[in-house]
């Protein structure tokens, strides 16, 4: 009896550590865990708040860009059929016709099929291409084929995720999304929605943020991109703002202000555990206090979790006098149809689109002989007015 | 006595490298009680095995009420009326009684079942053996003879015609043997085919009108019981003659030492006030009925339940013991009365057994020396006359009198002067326990001191030197063995305690 | 005769009493919560109580099952993602009419049960390691059905939404917890099946003895199976019940999910050790799970000592369960 009692209680203890280590796990397309984007916070500066641009990102204008003679490129995506990675082969084909050079593109067909990956990065090695584009699935079962490209020679250059652990000299370059610019630019396009009310406002009022956990890199710098942008507009408006709730944004945003005499509170709430539920009652917190005048989540998860709180609240809109407005981070149908519907103010989403186009670029570069670095790309507001735009469109996955 | 119900013929049975029925016969009248004796691994358990489906069987005939049969389970044996009371209660603790007798034949109305009328038939069937239990109450809240009663009831309840108890006193105290021989009887008299397990001689000899004895899978002999004397039965089957006499003298030394002196032990309800001593070389018999509060000593002095008072000395030094590894540092074994429950570990072999409580003698670093490990246990297996092919045979494989002997090594390795036994004898086959008799005869005359607590007074009277007798949790007397007397002890273990 | 009444008395006061106990838990942790937050008293916030249980209460009626049989079933919260994906991949992707995502959704949860019933009823698999690895298997057949992407049952608003519908509608602009009347309707029925039908009698025999259950002659593997088929079904609900509250579902999410609802049907009474359980007092455990998932953000408490509280109370069920055992024992 006690053995059965003793292994249940080691079975849930097990399964919790499972759990741990899953955790972060939580949207897959949005998270891209690149160190060079987000420790370059001047480029927030860059970013353009109009999304009309569909140049590619910082990189430089494209008549720098040698046109190439008979180069051909290999580019492996994550995952061959979903909407995402098809916006990506898109920017590829965009910028390969620009430039004139070959591309071929393939991957497998899901992102866990890591080991199909591998097998296409070899084969494209062998194929002896001018240069690889390469997102991983997997940041260590490509380290091997990375040095084998380098001793043929092949420079790689990675796209949407970074793998810190490469050999180094064989990645060029990493084109992956500045994070934490990204999170600015919600802050940037949100702050001008609620700018009247907040200095119209006779006592504090309180933006929410949630975050779907404070470990991330991705997660965390687009929290802290936010939060620090805002305090930005906010001050040069002349207002006091103060940031509260979980310890990690607290502590690491540039100013933390005094929440007892602050014009704007930021509260930043975490879930215990990354589901949608979760974020859910914790945007209702938030939601439910009669100040709140702003929402801000931070990946897809969260975004949701802030709607699915919506679903009992009914308390956010498009109009800053009667209701709440949500900003939120990354696409898919139901963010999608939040904005549309005029549930959700916004929202931020990278660019695949002008990720393969960089990748072309960079590589043609490199195959030129010229030197490059890494490339963070940007986030693009969208908004239920320009999200047919064909520049904003292509990026919106289901 | 009736007509003949069941015959079995020539049964034969092998199973790889064990000729388990060597053409044995055996038949049940109506109105008998047969008993089915012999040592154990005499084939006993395998021929009702055979009989009620479990097993197949390899040549030789089942007649049945007149018309050659063979059951392919228990459930087949079960609808034509041959059921066992097994000798582990096969009780669903969690569900009533009712529920438990009706377990798979449920009255139902619709898919519903019908909870209802099972305990209305539940109680007519208890009302027929004139038992007194409620349907409805949940099994685990009756005590072991109660379920007992139950088991019987569910076996009654399939129309059953011939029965058989696989050692249904094991478990039993002396009043609900005494309750379930009334049941056995009251069978009798309707015309029932009873086939009767034990080992327990005495209680052949009480209930049952013939024996039928086996021996190495072999049919010996069949007897009429009252035209027979207990010697005759074990003359059969062990094939040689053993005495059973009292001991007559203690073999301590009069100035021997006081090795352990307990004072004032309590430990919960079973445990009250209890004090003894025990010295060198003594063998200190513990009497007593089931759930006297011996075992529970035993456990309390060994650190294995906690205690809430009392004091104890080991050679005059007061110790304090808050669990076995205290105990075994102090020099005390305890060898459990169930041996696969806390004894041995079943499935590993004679060595590994041995030189549990001692691994860290026989490590070299970080690794178990094998080699050595060997040569202790072969030494121990040779002292004790150990049965086993080697001491890499698994523990599972060996009988019970040799599973015994492997945890006597177990404590003997570890240089334990004071050795608890706490039956050692229980489902051993008379000749291994002669063995263990002798061998913890010789332990004594070592130097070696024993508590011994047993339930069999033959065993008590042929063993200790001194007896300390228990009744409900206090030790209500102490007797040199030249004073005891089975009336004597009886006498004080069911004393009423005011 | 008048003893065993006692006694009897006793048993049920002890099976009552746990229910009894969790319940008025619950009816604390509820005034508690009130009492420190005055948004925890909406009854929008009440809604969303309920909205995030109904997944929960659901993996709870079922995985009951396993667990009175003295076995446990970790696949049901990977599983509940696994048959959400599948469903709502026929139903985005291919076009499906939602009616035939779902039956999908529930077959396949029906065919891990069985997977699982298979393993640790035939193939004597240990049922932690059994439920583990098809909690494993699910994970990865979300992912690869999904192309390891989200995917959200339709919205609502549009066409194909009416399933929502089933767990919450709107009259007169009032939300009604629609769902919550569903879970009690099977806590009740499941209830029945538990303690009225051969299914339910057979899964507590088997928890209580399964040596003696084979004796008795009642073929122990098919019951064992249906138990874990159960439990798959109940996972299979679950995610209609997950799809439709929430909007989208993530592959490679869920493991975690099966704790809360074996810690619930735990709290409610459910012996660790098999044997001893009840439909209704798994329903009222999850709801402690719930509330203090729900009740501990509102007072403000951070993330970490949610998580803290939530195991701590898990520790006390599970000590409660032992320290019953013993007194029984003793």
């Amino acid at each position: 009896m006690k053995k059965r009692v003793l292994a249940t209680l080691m079975s849930v203890s097990l399964v919790a550590a499972l759990l741990v280590g899953c955790g972060d796990s939580g949207s897959k397309p949005a998270s891209s865990s690149t160190d060079s984007a987000s420790t370059d916070s001047a480029s927030t500066d860059s970013a353009s708040t109009d999304s009309s641009a569909d140049t590619t990102a910082s990189s430089g204008d494209s008549s720098s860009a040698a046109t190439g003679g008979d180069y051909t490129f290999e580019i492996i995506v994550k995952s061959y059929q979903s909407s995402y990675w098809q916006a990506a082969v898109t920017g590829v084909n965009q910028k390969a016709e620009e430039l004139g050079v070959k591309v071929s593109c393939t991957g497998p067909n899901a992102e866990s099929d890591i080991a199909d990956q591998v097998n296409m990065l070899n084969n494209a090695i062998n194929n002896a291409p001018n240069g690889i584009g390469l997102a991983a699935c997997d940041q260590e079962a490509c380290l091997d084929a990375l040095q084998t490209a380098m001793d043929k020679g092949i420079p790689v250059v990675c796209f949407d995720s970074g793998i810190p652990s490469a050999p180094a000299g064989s990645v060029y370059a990493t084109i992956a999304t500045d994070n934490y610019a990204a999170g600015a630019t919600a802050a940037e396009n949100l702050y001008p929605a609620l700018k009247d009310k907040i200095a119209s406002a006779g006592a504090p009022v309180r933006i929410g943020e949630v975050n779907q956990e404070a470990t991330s890199e991705s997660i965390t710098s687009r929290g802290l991109g936010f939060i620090d942008k805002f305090i930005e507009l906010a001050t040069a408006d002349g207002k006091s703002v103060a940031v509260i709730g979980n310890e990690y944004y607290v502590n690491n945003c540039k100013d933390k202000g005094d929440e007892a005499s602050a014009d704007i509170i930021i509260e930043v709430a975490v879930p215990a555990q990354t589901t949608v539920e979760l974020c859910a009652t914790e945007a209702s917190v938030i939601l439910n206090k009669a100040d709140t005048i702003g929402m801000f989540g931070s990946n897809q998860v969260a975004a949701e979790g802030i709607l699915t709180a919506n679903e009992n609240l009914d308390v956010l809109g498009t109009d800053p006098a009667t209701s709440i407005l949500a900003a939120g981070f990354d696409a898919g149908s139901v963010i999608k149809g939040a904005i549309t519907s005029g549930k959700m103010f916004g929202a931020v989403t990278q660019s695949p689109l002008a990720m393969g186009q960089t990748t072309v670029e960079v590589l043609t570069k490199i195959a030129n002989g010229e030197s490059v670095s890494d490339v963070p790309t940007q986030g693009y507001w969208y908004d239920s007015t320009n999200m047919d735009d064909s520049s904003i469109a292509p990026n919106l996955y289901d | 006595m009736g007509e003949v119900i069941l015959t079995m013929k020539e049964i034969d049975k092998s199973f790889p490298g064990v000729h388990a029925l060597d053409h044995v016969s055996f038949e049940v009248k109506k109105g008998e009680v047969h008993a089915l004796m012999g040592e154990n691994g005499a084939g006993k358990s395998t021929l009702m095995k055979v009989l009620t489906g479990i097993y197949k069987k390899d040549s030789g005939t089942i007649t049945y009420e007149g018309k050659e049969i063979e059951f392919h389970n228990t459930r087949e044996a079960q609808d034509a009326g041959i059921v066992i009371v097994h000798q582990e209660l096969n009780m669903l603790g969690h569900l009533t009684v009712a529920q438990n007798i009706f377990i798979g034949r449920e009255f139902k109305k619709g898919i519903v079942i019908d909870d209802k009328k099972m305990n209305e038939e539940a109680k007519k069937l208890f009302d027929r053996l004139h038992i007194d239990i409620d349907p409805a109450e949940t099994m685990s809240n009756l005590t072991v003879g109660k379920q007992q009663m139950c088991e019987i009831a569910k076996a009654i309840s399939h129309e059953a015609k011939v029965i058989i108890f696989d050692e249904p006193s094991a478990a039993l105290t002396e009043a609900e043997i005494e309750e379930l021989f009334k049941i056995i009887r009251d069978l009798r008299k309707q015309q029932l085919g009873i086939v009767y397990i034990s080992h327990r001689m005495d209680e052949i000899k009480v209930i049952t009108d013939r024996v039928t004895v086996m021996r190495d899978g072999t049919y010996v002999g069949t007897l009429i019981t009252e035209e027979c004397t207990k010697d005759d039965i074990i003359n059969m089957m062990v094939g040689r003659v053993i005495y059973e006499d009292p001991k007559e003298h203690s073999m301590v030394a009069p100035n021997a030492p006081v090795v352990l002196k307990v004072e004032h032990l309590n430990a919960g309800k079973m445990v009250q006030d209890v004090s003894f001593e025990l010295r060198k070389g003594e063998i200190l018999g513990f009497s007593g009925l089931m759930g006297a509060g011996r075992t529970e000593t035993a456990r309390a002095i060994f650190g294995a339940d906690p205690k809430e008072s009392g004091d104890i000395y080991i050679n005059g030094k007061k110790v304090e013991i808050n669990s076995p590894e205290d105990a075994v540092k102090c020099g005390i074994g305890y060898l459990s009365e169930d041996r696969k429950r806390y004894g041995i570990v079943v499935q590993k072999t004679v060595a590994e057994n041995s030189t549990m409580a001692t691994l860290e003698k026989y490590m070299k670093g970080l690794f178990i020396d094998k080699k050595k490990e060997r040569k202790v246990t072969e030494e121990y297996v040779k002292s004790l006359a150990t049965k086993t092919p080697s001491v890499d045979q698994l523990v599972v494989n060996l009988s019970g009198g040799n599973q015994q002997k492997v945890v006597i090594a177990k404590w003997l390795v570890r240089d334990c002067d004071i050795l608890i036994f706490d039956e050692p004898t229980r489902g051993i086959d008379v000749g291994a326990k002669n063995e263990i008799y002798k061998l913890m005869n010789k332990l004594a005359e070592e130097g070696k001191s024993i508590i011994m607590i047993s339930s069999e007074m033959t065993e008590i009277l042929r063993m200790s030197d001194r007896i300390v007798i228990m009744c409900e949790g206090r030790k209500t007397g102490e007797v040199s063995i030249e004073e005891a007397s089975q009336e004597a002890i009886m006498n004080m273990a069911t004393r009423e305690i005011s | 005769m008048g003893k065993s009444n006692a006694s009897n008395k006793s048993m049920i006061s002890r099976l009552g009493g746990q229910k009894f106990i969790v319940l008025l838990v619950v009816i604390g942790l509820i005034i508690f919560f009130s009492a420190i937050s005055p948004d925890f008293r909406k009854y929008t916030t009440f809604m969303s109580i309920l909205d995030y249980s109904y997944y929960i209460a659901l993996m709870a009626i079922g995985v009951t099952f396993p667990l009175i049989t003295g076995g446990v079933d970790l696949s049901i919260g990977t599983g509940l993602i696994c048959y959400s994906l599948t469903g709502g991949y026929l139903i985005v992707q291919k076009g499906w009419p939602v009616g035939a995502g779902m039956a999908v959704a529930l077959l396949l949860s029906i065919a891990i049960g069985l997977l699982n019933g298979v393993l640790v009823a035939i193939m004597n698999l240990p049922p932690f390691l059994a439920t583990l690895c098809t909690c494993m298997i699910t994970r990865g057949l979300g992912s690869i059905f999904s192309k390891g992407f989200g995917i959200s049952w339709p919205t609502s608003g549009t066409p194909g939404s009416w399933f929502r519908s089933i767990f919450k509608i709107t009259v007169n602009g009032t939300k009604i917890p629609l769902g919550f009347l569903w879970v009690v309707l099977l806590v009740i029925l499941m209830a029945f099946v538990l303690n009225h039908t051969k299914i339910g009698r057979y899964t507590i025999a088997i928890g209580s003895n399964k040596e003696a259950t084979i004796l008795s002659g009642i073929n122990v593997k098919f019951y064992h199976i249906m138990a874990y088929v159960i439990s798959g079904f109940f996972a299979g609900l679950a995610a209609i019940a997950y799809s439709a509250v929430f909007s989208t579902v993530q592959p490679g999410t869920g493991a975690g999910f099966e704790l809360e609802a074996i810690g619930g049907a735990i709290i409610g009474g459910v012996s660790a050790s098999g044997g001893v359980g009840s439909v209704e007092g798994s329903l009222i455990g999850v709801f402690v799970i719930c509330l203090l998932k729900t009740g501990l953000p509102y007072i403000g408490l951070q993330a970490n000592w949610q998580q803290i509280i939530t195991g701590l109370v898990l520790i006390g069920a599970v000590l409660i369960d032992i320290m019953k055992k013993k007194k029984e024992q003793a």
